[in-house]
């Protein structure tokens, strides 16, 4: 369970996000989709409470991962998946094992993170965020580089992860996976929440907040779930 | 009243031989120098020592009591930078200066008519003498470079013979040591010491391993450096020294026989 | 680990014996005053750089990243320059130490004040070499205009560094900074892993992240400050170091902080060894500054890093 209350954050001179509030359940997968700049980052990193103003948040109980996160050195999966572990100040093996085979990198655990392709560094570093065993996600674009079946393999577990308990908050461009996996969508715009619907009925607003004309396709035709859910 | 002309020819023919005679023996002297400018504090010292009246101009080191033996003095006479354009603007007859150091400034004061006077760093007290009448001469002062000569002299006669020899050591920083045929080789002998420097750098090490019975050092006190520091090593606490103003070690004049009092005592 | 220890060591005990050149063996006094200093200010001080390099390049994300080339070395040479030269050293010895501190920790404020605001590789190391560069021309004309004439001679020492000639004083003045910036610095592991990610992931993970730059700037103003005033500028050792270790140790910087210290003492020993038997076997009047010596190794690493760098 996760909330802000009118929160405001000016960046750069510029309002990146316009007495927002919001609040999410237990059990719950949301999804924040919207146009380049309508804020969802800043979202994001504020519910994480690493902006001012923000309240701050147990490092514990909410793994955070930014969009495009790299490695700076060339560590191995499994060191990268460790420090998902700093909060607990613990070296636990179950939890970073465990979250290794949820993301599906368990076969590269000791290859280097600089030597692996995007998707699968992508996913060693999503991995960090499941071994701190945390209540809330907050994750950006975690599917980015993935291709089709990996993007759906992570988003199944992250359904599965929110039915058993857990608060999940989502940045995602592509709709059809928010559509899909999600319970709800946000759809922001120019900084304040533009929508926000249970995924069925998301499809217009979502539309409309991209500017795209709907009726383009009143059902969503969405890819067949991959084989290895 | 009646003027023979005899009488006249034969003034005339009198003055005239005196002329020609002095023309060709050129009886009358190179003018000594009336204004002076001296472009370096050996040449500095010296100046001031024989005809401080002359001076146009000296170094400002001149004037720094630990480098200079007239620091005195030369707080009362003007000093000049070391650049041709200062110089000219002087308008002296005379520069003097050491073969080594601001070689462009004086290839320009040449150039331009001056008569530039350089002196090469006496050796050895024989040197000495000199170089102190070849510019008490060019300064128009011989009497005055004769009797500093003379103090020196008997200066030098008045130390003492040891009966047991000893040996120093000059040490300068960074090792560097004052071998055979230098000025302060020369000053050692006179104290009656023996030099122990074959003219190497001596380091730390090498010093304890073969140590001097006496340690020359220059003192500065008043000026911290790397050098001085290496001085004050504990290692070496226990070798007898002697320390002597730099101001007697710089440059070579009659006031070196001062260094060699300093050693003999 | 061991191995690294145990080239320490030895090397120490290899200094303790070479002594200036002759392989005589030291009388009492020889050893204790002249060699032990110099031998133990060898592993101070290259301890202190290889550790604040390791930190450094964890810190700042950045394998370039090194206290020499970052100017932290050249301002703390300007420190200890000003309280030397004028006479504050003479008065109270600890001033010669707390010059050199107190120029690193600008240094160090320099730094941080540039990577805060462009974290990306090039632009630090740019931010460094001008501070480098500004810290060297201050030095020489604080050397110029001392009130010593002699002091722009030593301006090599300063510049490139020199183990010869201390004394046990030098050592207990550098030793008790040094040690305490090594200190610091050796905890920051936790924290470097975290940053390694990024600032964000890093706060995120709980790691005060602003904290831990500010102690990894703190234990490098003092593990280098000290190290410069007594023995001058000594470059490159921070950065080599690392490198050295990453092939055995792995990438992961908190892996890298027991070992560094070690390496950097064994690094600065071995050169300081070699610029003592140098003259034994080529033309030259005297053992050269330390300093050529860790330029000569550390250079060529910068490029060979840079190339790795760039795609």
């Amino acid at each position: 369970m996760i909330a802000l209350e009118h929160i405001t954050i000016e960046l750069g001179g510029r309002t990146v996000l316009r007495d927002l509030s919001l609040g999410i359940g237990k059990g719950e997968l949301v999804a924040i989709c919207g146009p380049n700049g309508a804020g969802k980052s800043t979202l994001l990193r504020a519910l994480a409470g690493l902006l001012p103003g923000t309240p701050a948040r147990d490092p514990r109980r909410v793994g955070y991962l930014p969009q495009g996160a790299r490695s700076a050195w060339g560590i191995t999966v499994e060191q990268v998946a460790m420090l998902g572990r700093i909060p607990h100040r613990d070296s636990a093996a179950a939890p970073v094992h465990k979250a290794l085979e949820q993301c599906g990198i368990a076969h590269l655990r000791t290859a280097r993170v600089d030597r692996i392709s995007g998707g699968e560094a992508r996913r060693a570093m999503l991995a960090r965020v499941f071994a701190t065993e945390p209540d809330v996600f907050l994750l950006d674009e975690p599917t980015a580089d993935l291709d089709p079946a990996a993007a759906h393999a992570i988003m199944s577990l992250l359904r599965r992860t929110a039915e058993a308990g857990a608060t999940i908050l989502v940045v995602l461009h592509a709709l059809d996976l928010a559509l899909r996996y999600a319970h709800r969508v946000l759809v922001l715009r120019d900084g304040r929440i533009a929508a926000d619907l249970p995924a069925h009925d998301a499809l217009p607003a979502a539309a409309a907040a991209f500017g795209l004309p709907f009726g383009i396709d009143p059902e969503p035709r969405l890819l067949p779930p991959a084989s290895t859910e | 009243m009646k003027d023979s002309t005899q009488s006249r020819r034969a003034r005339g023919a009198i003055i005239l031989s005196l002329c020609l005679c002095v023309s060709a023996l050129n009886l009358l002297p190179a003018r000594a120098a009336e204004r002076v400018v001296s472009l370096n504090l050996c040449t500095d010292q010296m100046l001031v020592l024989l005809a401080p009246e002359k001076v146009a101009a000296l170094t400002p080191l001149a004037r720094d009591p630990a480098l200079s033996f007239v620091a005195r003095e030369a707080a009362r006479l003007p000093t000049v930078r070391a650049s041709a354009e200062a110089v000219l603007r002087l308008q002296p007859d005379l520069v003097l200066a050491e073969p080594y150091g601001a070689q462009t400034t004086l290839a320009l004061l040449r150039e331009e008519g001056l008569r530039v006077l350089t002196v090469p760093e006496p050796r050895d007290f024989a040197a000495i003498r000199a170089e102190t009448r070849e510019l008490a001469a060019a300064l128009g002062v011989s009497q005055r470079g004769n009797a500093l000569i003379r103090a020196m002299d008997a200066e030098l006669a008045a130390l003492p013979h040891p009966r047991e020899s000893r040996s120093a050591l000059v040490w300068e920083p960074r090792g560097f040591t004052a071998g055979p045929g230098t000025l302060m080789d020369a000053v050692l002998r006179a104290a009656g010491l023996i030099n122990a420097s074959g003219g190497r750098r001596t380091g730390l090490e090498a010093l304890l391993r073969h140590p001097p019975d006496l340690l020359v050092v220059s003192a500065a006190p008043e000026y911290p450096s790397l050098a001085s520091e290496m001085l004050d090593h504990p290692a070496i606490a226990d070798i007898p020294r002697r320390a002597i103003p730099p101001a007697l070690m710089l440059c070579a004049g009659p006031f070196t026989a001062d260094a060699a009092a300093l050693l003999a005592r | 680990m061991k191995a690294a220890l145990v080239a320490v060591l030895a090397l120490f005990a290899a200094s303790l014996l070479i002594g200036d050149g002759t392989f005589a063996l030291p009388d009492g006094l020889i050893l204790w005053q002249i060699r032990l200093p110099r031998a133990l200010l060898a592993v101070l001080v290259g301890g202190g750089l290889g550790l604040s390099g390791a930190v450094l390049q964890g810190a700042l994300r950045n394998p370039l990243a090194d206290p020499g080339l970052l100017g932290i070395t050249g301002t703390a040479g300007l420190g200890a320059v000003i309280a030397f030269y004028w006479g504050l050293a003479q008065h109270f010895a600890p001033a010669l130490p707390a010059g050199g501190l107190l120029g690193a920790g600008v240094g160090a404020v320099l730094l941080l004040a540039f990577a805060g605001r462009a974290p990306s590789g090039p632009s630090l190391i740019l931010a460094g070499v001008a501070v480098s560069a500004i810290a060297a021309a201050l030095l020489a004309l604080a050397l110029t205009l001392a009130p010593n004439p002699f002091a722009l001679a030593e301006i090599t020492f300063w510049l490139m560094g020199g183990l010869a000639d201390r004394s046990l004083l030098h050592v207990a003045l550098a030793a008790p900074p040094i040690l305490m910036g090594a200190a610091i610095l050796l905890r920051l592991g936790p924290g470097l892993d975290a940053l390694s990610l990024g600032e964000d992931t890093a706060a995120s993970l709980g790691v005060p992240v602003a904290r831990t730059l500010h102690l990894a700037a703190a234990g490098t103003a003092l593990a280098v400050g000290a190290g410069a005033a007594v023995a001058g500028a000594i470059g490159f050792i921070g950065l080599v170091v690392p490198h050295l270790l990453r092939p055995w140790l792995g990438e992961r910087p908190a892996a890298l902080l027991p070992a560094a210290p070690l390496v950097g003492a064994a690094l600065l020993l071995a050169a300081d060894i070699l610029v003592r038997i140098a003259p034994l076997v080529l033309p030259l009047s005297a053992a050269p500054p330390v300093g050529v010596l860790t330029a000569l190794l550390g250079a060529p690493f910068v490029i060979i890093v840079a190339r790795r760098a760039a795609p």
